[in-house]
């Protein structure tokens, strides 16, 4: 019962410092700054290993976005914390996490499509 | 003074204050194990004497050494050997080769490790089997490790203890980014403190104070703190399935190894010790660690991780050629040629663990993570006592007492374990977690059984203070060496360590003996709330 009223009272702080003072909007905040925060910036992480620039050692496009991965999840936690338009921080978050998911899924589908084009020739190839 | 809008700090001290409500027990956890995992090494030390105090590699001895060991175990295990100085002093050597334990599906190193003495070089301890087995059975790292995993994991499993670490340390980026936006006079709030206030505005003003202080330390700590727990628990895999088809092994072959051709023709090694004392020629350094791939073969690799020169903050890898000892190139620990990746990559580990200036920069990142402790503690104190006439507020209030003063208790109660369990003849990692989590059910026992908030306090701190005085007699005891002893074998760390330890103990009895006034629960609002309404 006591858990209950901290969570009530909870919500109801967490409302009343929001913009909108609608629990729906609260919800659909935490929501996108929660999970779609971090599953977006996770994202993005994973992606920029397949666009970000390699360098000379050719190890950056590697390094840097596991590095910076924390202030990736920053920035992107207090824009849509922070956006007063819920919707068009719900539209920025779901392009990057879409875009990147895209950029992943079709560099997966090319390699494995390479590797079932390398698959023929090997087993042609033995005895 | 930062220009914002009532509505963005109203919004930002909601968010500073929850994020440290939600997570701030566990955070704050993490933050004072971390406070003492930065001593790991003294930690050993004090823990496990050696005779002397040595904290490198010898220069010398070392190649009889490895061959020695490399003869009398299995010759699979010779695939990969390392060596470097472990927190206990020791010397650890691992001859060890790469396999998948039954029942798992990651895989995992097997082997047969040893403890050598710094510098006689003579085998300490041996121990066999996979990787996790062999960290159950090192003794002497047994207290330190058990700091430093419930700093980095919590003692849970991986990766859960990595994410949940991981997220705490994010929460911690929020608090402390909230914290220095909401504060409408940073420059001023750092030296102010009403002493002659309420109670709980002076409280508010230490809090303020010791929190403005330390922002960027905790900033610094939370960011990298983050990325060594996300890096192991989902980046590095995450990566290596995107960029390299899940292969992890090419991933860190491509960003750290060196690409030699198999040649699996046996050959002899060349000398270890010549390859140390080249390296040392080359850079000035010594070695902090000792990586050779396939001993004993024609494409054996030699991999020297040279310790950083004084004024610096990284180094780089000396790699030489096993067969014949040539040296074969100096490289950055990540890729073949500098990079902002290696640079970045390099940056982390000494802001993280502050050991970049020995023991003074260890002691200012004790300090800075102490403050952080105290902030995390004071501001969730703050924020419950305010409320806790509020319907479910009073429990948090006591959570809050509950961990801030009663995980000291459980923490100190572990090194009692570690020296009285050899005595009882009981696995010392075992009574180590037994005695933590016991003392923690004691100090749960406690917060539902003593009402008053501040009694709890008084309570919780007399029963640390009393394990932290009776820490360095029972090292004393159990067979520890005495002062004089360890004064004559330079061991000073010994020695500060017991009178820290028993100083805490008495600061702790101290405090406990002093009943605080009666903080009343403010109905006016905090200025930064009152500027925000």
């Amino acid at each position: 019962m006591q858990m209950r009223s901290v969570i009530n009272y909870t919500l109801r702080m967490s409302t009343d410092a929001l913009p909108n003072p609608s629990r729906r909007r609260a919800w659909s905040r935490g929501l996108l700054a929660g999970p779609v925060c971090f599953l977006t910036a996770f994202a993005v992480m994973a992606g920029a290993s397949l666009w970000y620039p390699q360098g000379a050692a050719q190890i950056n496009n590697i390094a840097v976005p596991i590095i910076v991965f924390p202030a990736i999840w920053a920035a992107l936690f207090f824009y849509l914390m922070l956006d007063r338009k819920l919707g068009r921080a719900w539209i920025v978050a779901g392009v990057l996490l879409l875009a990147h998911a895209a950029l992943i899924g079709q560099h997966l589908m090319a390699v494995q499509a390479a590797k079932h084009a390398a698959a023929p020739v090997t087993e042609g190839a033995a005895p | 003074m930062i220009a914002l809008s009532q509505g963005r700090t109203k919004e930002l001290l909601a968010i500073h204050g929850w994020s440290g409500v939600l997570l701030g027990l566990l955070l704050y956890a993490v933050i004072l194990t971390g406070v003492i995992a930065v001593f790991a090494h003294e930690i050993g030390e004090w823990s496990a004497p050696l005779p002397y105090a040595e904290h490198e590699l010898p220069q010398q001895g070392l190649d009889a050494a490895m061959r020695a060991r490399a003869n009398e175990v299995d010759p699979a295990y010779v695939d990969d050997i390392s060596f470097f100085s472990d927190t206990a002093g020791r010397i650890r050597t691992f001859f060890h080769t790469h396999g998948t334990k039954p029942g798992e599906s990651t895989p995992t190193d097997r082997g047969v490790e040893f403890d050598l003495d710094p510098r006689t070089l003579a085998v300490l301890d041996r121990r066999e089997g996979w990787a996790d087995e062999l960290h159950e059975q090192n003794l002497p790292a047994a207290l330190a490790d058990f700091f430093v995993e419930l700093h980095v994991s919590l003692h849970l499993p991986n990766p859960w203890g990595l994410l949940v670490t991981g997220i705490l340390g994010l929460a911690m980026m929020v608090a402390s980014v909230t914290g220095f936006l909401v504060h409408r006079h940073l420059i001023r709030e750092l030296f102010t403190l009403r002493k002659k206030k309420d109670p709980l505005l002076v409280k508010r003003d230490a809090h303020v104070i010791a929190g403005t202080w330390n922002l960027p330390f905790a900033f610094i700590l939370a960011f990298t703190g983050s990325y060594f727990s996300f890096a192991g628990a989902f980046a590095i895999p995450a990566v290596a399935m995107v960029a390299f088809g899940g292969d992890q092994e090419k991933l860190i072959e491509t960003v750290v190894g060196v690409s030699v051709p198999e040649n699996k023709t046996p050959a002899p090694f060349a000398n270890l010790d010549a390859m140390l004392a080249d390296a040392k020629a080359r850079t000035g350094a010594v070695a902090g660690f000792v990586s050779i791939s396939h001993y004993g073969r024609a494409d054996a690799v030699v991999s020297l991780s040279m310790m950083p020169l004084e004024g610096e903050l990284a180094s780089d890898n000396l790699i030489y050629n096993g067969a014949t000892g040539a040296f074969v190139q100096q490289k950055p620990f990540l890729g073949q040629t500098p990079s902002l990746g290696n640079d970045l990559f390099l940056l982390m580990t000494p802001l993280h663990f502050g050991h970049f200036a020995g023991i003074w920069s260890k002691a200012v990142w004790f300090a800075l993570g102490f403050a952080g402790a105290y902030v995390t503690l004071t501001g969730m104190l703050l924020w419950t006592t305010r409320r806790q006439h509020q319907p479910g507020w009073a429990k948090l209030a006591r959570a809050a007492h509950w961990m801030g003063y009663g995980l000291p208790l459980a923490l100190a109660a572990v090194p009692l374990a570690r020296f009285a369990a050899p005595l009882l003849d009981v696995d010392v990692r075992a009574a180590q977690y037994t005695t933590f989590i016991g003392a923690a059910l004691l100090a749960t026992a406690i917060a539902l059984k003593v009402r008053d908030l501040d009694a709890l306090r008084r309570v919780l701190l007399a029963g640390t203070g009393i394990a932290l005085l009776l820490a360095a007699p029972l090292r004393w005891l159990t067979g520890g060496p005495g002062w004089i002893t360890v004064f004559d074998a330079g061991l000073a760390t010994v020695i500060a360590l017991d009178v820290a330890l028993l100083l805490a103990g008495a600061l702790c009895i101290a405090a406990a003996r002093r009943a605080k006034p009666a903080t009343l629960p403010m109905n006016e609002r905090l200025p930064e709330e009152a500027s925000a309404a």
